[in-house]
């Protein structure tokens, strides 16, 4: 008899009372203004959130808040101040210095400012090994919390690699100090388009 | 003495360092019920989290069909180990069906259950923890002293001479921020090479074959990044029914464990990407036993966040390594027991029975009671003391006859005019470390005959 055959026939050897799932009926605080609630929540996790309109265009945006970069990595169109698209190399390790990376996200959650990102480029180390990421996100793709999370659509989609990301990498494992940036983006800027 | 009391003993002679640890996890605690405050649905959340476990538990034939069924649609391969030697074997098998040499793990608690480093390194592989906290632990050749906060009884000049031996790092310099961006360079470098990327699973997801793992750090993001093949290793206990339970452990996980809203990242593993690999083993390793046992099968609910371990006055103030099992604390203490009862019942000991594990538990697991289930059986795992054997059933014979009763009381006082040498020395316990109370000169009954007791109402009336 294998593993498998030994495990599941000892859990069936011994009567257990099967219990009910339960209903998913839990009520949760509504934001009365969902983008502002949301930028707070970015902002409590380490990140910003900010608007396009303020900026104009990503170009421009990358201009003003990350002046002095010399890499910028996206396989997005349209971003004229990319210098490379990173769908071009052959290896991820390629991804190593990377000033800025611009990905986009499908969905935000206002309760703890997470973004949902599905792999849509070749080597998902983009997501983690950028200095700075830069998420492009629709303003009216928010939800409250995570129940609503869970029920949309993009979660339940055909990729290999889905991840809800909330600020940038942090550690704080040498004595309770916070520090950002243990491996991933040492800033996470979320652009509400 | 228990053997906690007795390991105990040695981490609280350094009075600064129990103060400054007790008060670091304090402060974890602290953050957790701020969080938890500001989120009215709070107890709502730990009883759906409790049920939904109950459920998935009380139907794991099921769930663990179905999440190997889809898993295996999805292009994972799925392993199935009974315990912790066929778990490192699968490992080791991967590893050379791939002729790898460079492996980086992320954080999991389950690799430390089956000492599968120990295990690899024997075998020639490079075994590279990527965790901060981890790494420090691994450096120093000590295992984590609790589960979320593996280092948290380091100080950060110990962690600045650690890292100067190891990475050359200037060993004056115990800036955090200076110590975690070498951290960051260095493992950097090891993800890069790595043949083999490890993890844990935090939750299993049965209906969608899909698997989440949840870290602060992004190492197990940027592992699984580089290497061409992923092995994630996961209890059987780590199940879920369906996404829309994570709607409800997302929200408990990290708040009860650090006081954050979420994990940085909340990564679900689906399908291997074109020419990857991903592995994952389900391990059962004494877990269906657990399942059997009625009175400690709630164990099986924990999500590993350690939130019990923050709000246990003994854990804050004798450390992870008092504890004779790899997981201490309320958690590590009924789980040692669920394992070898006799090696480890003198982890027992170490609860003051205050119940806050109980109270702070996302998964309303029942901790202390248990412990107090266990602390009934204790004779029989040979580990009460004959000391307050005896004293016990003196107890119970004066306890039975008034006269002795009264008798006891009365020669009691004499306590109070005892010269301090016959008080304080190595017969009487309670005198250690402590002031003994006074005791009171006259009785409730003797107060009461002489109707010298009043209630709050007629002493205000007054």
């Amino acid at each position: 008899m294998n593993s498998r055959e030994k495990i599941l026939k000892k859990i069936k050897s011994f009567p257990i009372e099967k219990t009910p799932m339960p209903k998913f009926d839990v009520k949760a605080i509504a934001s009365e203004d969902r983008i502002e609630a949301f930028k707070q929540s970015v902002k409590v996790v380490g990140g910003q959130a900010v608007m396009l309109k303020d900026y104009g265009t990503i170009d421009n945006l990358v201009t003003v808040l990350f002046p002095d970069v010399k890499r910028i990595a996206t396989n997005l169109e349209g971003i004229n101040c990319a210098t490379e698209n990173p769908d071009n190399f052959s290896m991820a390790s390629m991804l190593n210095g990377v000033d800025v990376g611009i990905v986009e996200g499908h969905f935000g959650v206002v309760e703890n400012g997470a973004v949902w990102v599905t792999q849509a480029m070749k080597h998902k180390a983009l997501y983690f090994i950028s200095e700075a990421l830069i998420v492009i996100l629709d303003a009216d793709q928010l939800v409250e919390t995570m129940h609503e999370a869970y029920k949309r659509e993009e979660v339940y989609g055909d990729y290999e690699y889905g991840c809800f990301i909330s600020g940038p990498s942090k550690t704080a494992d040498i004595e309770q100090a916070l520090v950002i940036g243990a491996h991933g983006a040492k800033a996470v800027t979320i652009v509400l388009t | 003495m228990s053997s906690h009391a007795k390991a105990a003993a040695q981490f609280i002679k350094n009075t600064e360092r129990t103060a400054w640890h007790d008060q670091a996890l304090f402060f974890v605690r602290q953050k957790r019920d701020n969080v938890a405050k500001n989120i009215d649905e709070w107890e709502v959340l730990r009883t759906k989290a409790s049920q939904i476990k109950e459920h998935t538990v009380s139907n794991l034939e099921h769930y663990l069909t179905t999440f190997e069924k889809n898993a295996k649609a999805n292009g994972i391969q799925v392993h199935w180990a009974s315990d912790a030697d066929e778990h490192n074997k699968i490992v080791a098998e991967i590893i050379e069906n791939h002729k790898a040499k460079k492996l980086v793990k992320s954080k999991s608690m389950l690799t430390e259950e089956c000492e599968l480093n120990h295990f690899l390194e024997e075998n020639g592989t490079e075994v590279v923890e990527t965790d901060l906290g981890e790494r420090i632990m691994q450096f120093l050749k000590l295992p984590p002293s609790h589960i979320v906060l593996p280092a948290i009884h380091v100080k950060r000049q110990e962690v600045a001479e650690i890292f100067n031996k190891e990475i050359h790092t200037d060993a004056n310099n115990s800036d955090p921020a200076y110590l975690t961006q070498a951290a960051r360079m260095h493992l950097r470098e090891k993800f890069i090479e790595a043949d083999i990327s490890m993890t844990g699973v935090n939750f299993a997801v049965a209906e969608e074959g899909a698997f989440v793992v949840c870290t602060n750090e992004g190492n197990a993001d940027m592992g699984t990044s580089f290497a061409n093949v992923h092995i994630a290793s996961m209890g059987i206990e780590k199940l879920v029914p369906n996404y829309e339970s994570l709607g409800i452990f997302t929200r408990l996980l990290a708040r009860s464990a650090t006081g954050q809203p979420i994990t940085t990242y909340t990564a679900h593993y689906k399908k291997p990407a074109k020419g990857k690999e991903i592995h994952i083993i389900l391990v059962d390793n004494n877990r269906t036993e657990i399942l059997k046992d009625k009175d400690h099968s709630n164990m099986l609910k924990c999500i590993r966040c350690g939130a019990c371990m923050n709000t246990c006055p003994v854990y804050r103030r004798t450390g992870g390594y008092s504890y004779s099992y790899f997981i201490p604390g309320p958690l590590g203490i009924n789980l040692s027991m669920l394992k070898e009862p006799k090696k480890h019942s003198g982890n027992v000991s170490a609860c003051s029975l205050c119940y806050s594990c109980s109270n702070v538990c996302p998964a309303k697991i029942d901790l202390a009671e248990q412990i107090y289930k266990w602390r009934q059986d204790l004779d029989k795992y040979g580990e009460a003391d004959p000391m307050k054997k005896m004293v016990v059933k003196g107890m119970k014979k004066v306890m039975g006859s008034p006269g002795l009763f009264y008798a006891a009381i009365k020669s009691g006082r004499l306590i109070n005019h005892m010269p301090r040498f016959m008080v304080y020395n190595g017969l009487n316990d309670w005198g250690k470390g402590r002031e003994m109370p006074v005791i009171a000169l006259k009785t409730f009954n003797e107060m009461w005959k002489k109707g010298e007791v009043r209630s709050n109402e007629s002493s205000k009336n007054k």
